[in-house]
């Protein structure tokens, strides 16, 4: 009867995300890279929020991400509240080459602890790391993103640099132990990923799905359904609590590989 | 900085109009003096709905927003229960409780904009009457309702049945409406088309969500046929109700959609001035306003106002214009707006819609001993999660005799509230008589009584108590001032809600962001008089989606 009845959302989750972070710490980058396995070496900054979707594959179920990537350099702080009220996930990032980063991360994390969904599964993410491994020279292209950045985004020092292996390690900021400690003492998800080599990246969203609470979700939006009452009857066993708007939702979109 | 338009206030209203012209291409500063978007369509944590209302309640002070004047003048005869409920934050309670059919111009908007991907929905399971204590009757909307139905006789049923066709048809020219389209609709049933009391108060209450008995006639078609199409587009009921506290989050989407477009945020800032520059020579950006807002940087210059008529003081009033909805639309012709008291209440019982059949077999249980009150199939528990009640004047002691009363659940499944908790929302229609004596309290008590009453199945043990509320507040929604211009080149426009009816709220205010959004895009154009302002080519309320938007990941970049 409905195409949103028959749809094949049906046995997705799908999971509210959002990344807050230092501008130009690479969340739109993180987010690419999951999403379309992608690197852009000069990633414009990201006015107001960006917004999409990803499947994820989790044992036998599947995790639809709704992506919401805001802007670091926003400067009234006013959008960061709309995306995280009702989100399940948040994905904080902090740039490894800039120990201001970690301390805006904190801030953040401080904030989501006060005003988020009081279940919501943070994630403490360490970008760029491949700008301090000695082992991966970092190219030109790089460097070409420090002219790019705007006004309040500074640039990443390490950015106009070389790579030879030990100013690499020079330019780590934020020692792992330090942020790995925070993060623990904090009850967050910790990972040190690189956008612009991969490392790290799906596992930060695999490991976020797996802290989801699945079945509570699906409970909630599933569950009250059926409750069709005396006059209804039983709903249908495909109707869901939730409706899908859009009539042309059914496209196959390809899970991750994860 | 230097915008086009500046929005104030993040009503559905006026999210909507943001999100378009952010779209087509405008520049927009969207501003709210709340911290928090929706404006009065807002949805608050229970903590922040405390707030809300105590901050309205509290004795005014000096050297008050205009914004804050306003709202203690709109949100009057507050009071709340003072216990501390927790979860807090579970919950999303919204000031604007709404059922939206699912067809019509919000939807077509969400569809449009790519909003509804954004957010969910949830379909309403049931829509009744407030029959008596514990009883709740169903309406009979369909053919197959009205063949099924014991409560109608058979001449009954063929008269609804005619009826029924006729208002999913082309009435406008039809013979039976000529001349009757502002006579009473109750009048209208029981003359044209015979129907008795009872099923005209089902037809004109329950199925067109007349509020009171003075309802014309043409307009009540016209919605009753909306709703009728609207079953089956997403499933048995007519009606979505949103996630998360509803319309709230709607504009919410709105306000994100614009956002990705480029529309610039600011929150929590009180407006502190608007001049108005006569001649443009005066202004160095060459706007016709700048705007001043408490701890903000730089001042903001603009071409074109669209507010929430809470954030326009007496001066810009004077030269203020007032988009309206009153002439006829895809909607028909809007009900008047009229003011409403309100409950809130948060209760850990369900609410059962009992049907007459299920009640009459269980009061004849209630006698019998306890172990024989399961009822067959357990149909009768008649829980409902999300569901929507009209009480007919009347139909409640000492409630009102001449307006229909609106409630409205919403539990876990719209994701409003925490397991095993649900929020009743209570509309009751001010218009006019003696009501205005009575508190919020007074006038809505009978109504929470009698919804409470309905957490007591029939099936219950005799006596069994109803759910006592683990929070409540009332209050009184009056009007905003409206401006008496609707002077076509005014440069400052304004909102103010072009209905309050419920199943009507959202589309109305869908309507107004629409006629605003086009008078907005010509009188922006209109400003742009030198060369090198290009002027923004605008074809649709809503620019198609771009294709990549469509692709599975890359929504926006
Ligand atoms: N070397 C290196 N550069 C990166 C990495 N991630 C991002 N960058 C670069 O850092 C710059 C900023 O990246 P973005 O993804 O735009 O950062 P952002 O956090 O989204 O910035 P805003 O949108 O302004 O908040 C870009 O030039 C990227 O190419 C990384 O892992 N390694
Ligand atoms: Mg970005």
């Amino acid at each position: 009867m409905t195409d949103a009845a028959s749809g094949a959302a049906e046995r997705s989750v799908q999971v509210k995300l959002v990344l807050l972070g230092e501008a130009a710490v690479g969340k739109s980058s993180v987010v690419l890279r999951f999403v379309s396995d992608e690197f852009q070496a000069n990633k414009e900054p990201t006015i107001g929020a960006a917004f999409l979707t990803q499947k994820c594959r989790l044992e036998d179920r599947v995790l639809r991400y709704e992506i919401w990537d805001t802007a670091g350099q926003e400067r009234f702080h006013s959008l960061a509240p709309m995306y995280y009220r009702n989100a399940q996930a948040a994905v904080v990032v902090y740039d490894v080459t800039k120990a201001t980063s970690l301390e805006k991360a904190k801030t953040w994390v401080k904030e989501l602890q006060r005003q988020a969904n009081p279940n919501i599964v943070i994630a403490l993410v360490g970008n760029k790391v491949d700008l301090v491994q000695p082992s991966q020279p970092s190219s030109d292209s790089v460097a070409v993103d420090a002219e790019d950045e705007a006004d309040d985004a500074t640039a990443t020092p390490g950015e106009n640099a070389g790579s030879t292996s030990g100013e690499a390690e020079s330019l780590r900021q934020v020692p792992r132990e330090e942020a790995e400690a925070y993060a623990q003492e904090a009850g967050l998800l910790f990972f040190e990923t690189s956008a612009k080599t991969g490392e790290g990246i799906v596992e930060v969203f695999t490991e976020i799905a797996k802290k989801i609470p699945i079945d509570q979700i699906l409970a909630s939006t599933r569950g009250n359904a059926g409750r069709g009452g005396a006059a209804g009857g039983r709903a249908g066993a495909g109707q869901e609590g939730g409706v899908n708007l859009q009539e042309n939702t059914n496209k196959a979109r390809d899970a991750c590989s994860c | 900085m230097d915008v086009d338009a500046v929005v104030f206030g993040t009503g559905l209203s006026e999210s909507v109009t943001a999100a378009a012209l952010s779209k087509a291409g405008f520049s927009i500063a969207h501003i709210d003096a709340n911290t928090y978007y929706g404006g009065d369509d807002t949805s608050l944590t229970l903590d922040e709905l405390v707030q809300w209302a105590d901050q309205r309640a509290s004795a005014p002070r000096d050297n008050q927003s205009t914004y804050i004047s306003a709202q203690r003048k709109k949100y009057t005869s507050i009071s709340r229960s003072s216990e501390l409920v927790p979860q807090s934050r579970q919950y999303s309670l919204s000031l604007a409780p709404t059922i939206i059919p699912s067809i019509g111009p919000l939807i077509d908007s969400l569809v449009a904009s790519g909003v509804s991907r954004y957010g969910g929905f949830k379909l309403m399971e049931r829509l009744g009457m407030f029959d008596r204590p514990g009883v709740v009757r169903s309406v009979p909307s369909s053919k197959e309702d009205v063949f099924k139905s014991k409560e109608l006789s058979l001449v009954d049923k063929r008269r609804l049945m005619r009826f029924l066709v006729f208002a999913a048809g082309e009435f406008e020219s039809a013979t039976e409406l000529k001349g009757k389209e502002n006579v009473p609709f109750f009048n209208f049933l029981r003359d044209v088309f015979s129907l008795d009391e009872r099923t005209a108060r089902s037809v004109a209450y329950g199925l067109a969500f007349c509020v009171s008995a003075q309802d014309p006639t043409l307009s009540a078609l016209q919605r009753l046929r909306r709703y009728s199409k609207s079953v089956g587009r997403y499933g048995p009921s007519a009606f979505l109700v949103g996630h998360y506290g509803g319309i709230g989050e709607v504009a919410q989407g709105f306000c994100r959609t614009s956002a990705v477009s480029g529309g610039t945020y600011v929150l929590g800032r009180r407006l502190l001035s608007v001049s108005s520059l006569k001649s443009e020579d005066n202004s160095p950006s060459g706007r016709k306003y700048v705007i001043e807002l408490e701890d903000f940087p730089d001042q903001l210059a603009c071409d074109l106002i669209i507010s929430s008529p809470d954030y326009i003081s007496t001066e810009l009033f004077a030269h203020a214009s007032a988009v309206m909805t009153s002439t006829p639309s895809l909607l028909g012709t809007p009900s008047e707006p009229y003011p409403v008291a309100r409950c809130i209440a948060i209760i850990d019982r369900p609410i059962r819609f009992c049907a007459e059949a299920s009640a009459t077999r269980a009061a004849a249980n209630a006698d019998a001993p306890s172990g024989e009150q399961v009822l067959p199939e357990k149909i009768a528990t008649g829980e409902v999660d999300t569901a929507f009640l009209v009480f007919s004047p009347s139909s409640v002691p000492s409630g009102s005799t001449t307006a229909a009363v609106h409630m409205l659940v919403t539990g876990e499944g719209s994701m409003s509230a925490p397991s095993g908790k649900w929020i009743v929302y209570i509309s009751r229609p001010l218009l006019g008589d003696d009501e205005y004596s009575s508190s919020a309290e007074e006038l809505m008590r009978p109504y929470l009584d009698a919804t409470l009453s309905l957490t007591t199945s029939a099936s219950d043990v005799a006596g069994a108590s109803p759910a006592q509320p683990l929070f409540t507040l009332f209050y009184i929604q009056q009007l905003p001032p409206s401006p008496a211009s609707t002077d076509a080149t005014s440069t400052t426009l304004v909102t103010p809600p072009a209905t309050s009816l419920i199943s009507e709220l959202a589309d109305a205010a869908t309507e107004q962001a629409e006629k605003i959004f086009w008078r907005a895009a010509e009188l922006l154009n209109a400003s742009r008089k030198s060369e090198d302002a290009k002027k923004v080519e605008v074809e649709s309320f809503w620019p198609p989606l771009d294709v990549i938007e469509d692709e599975p990941n890359l929504e926006e970049w």
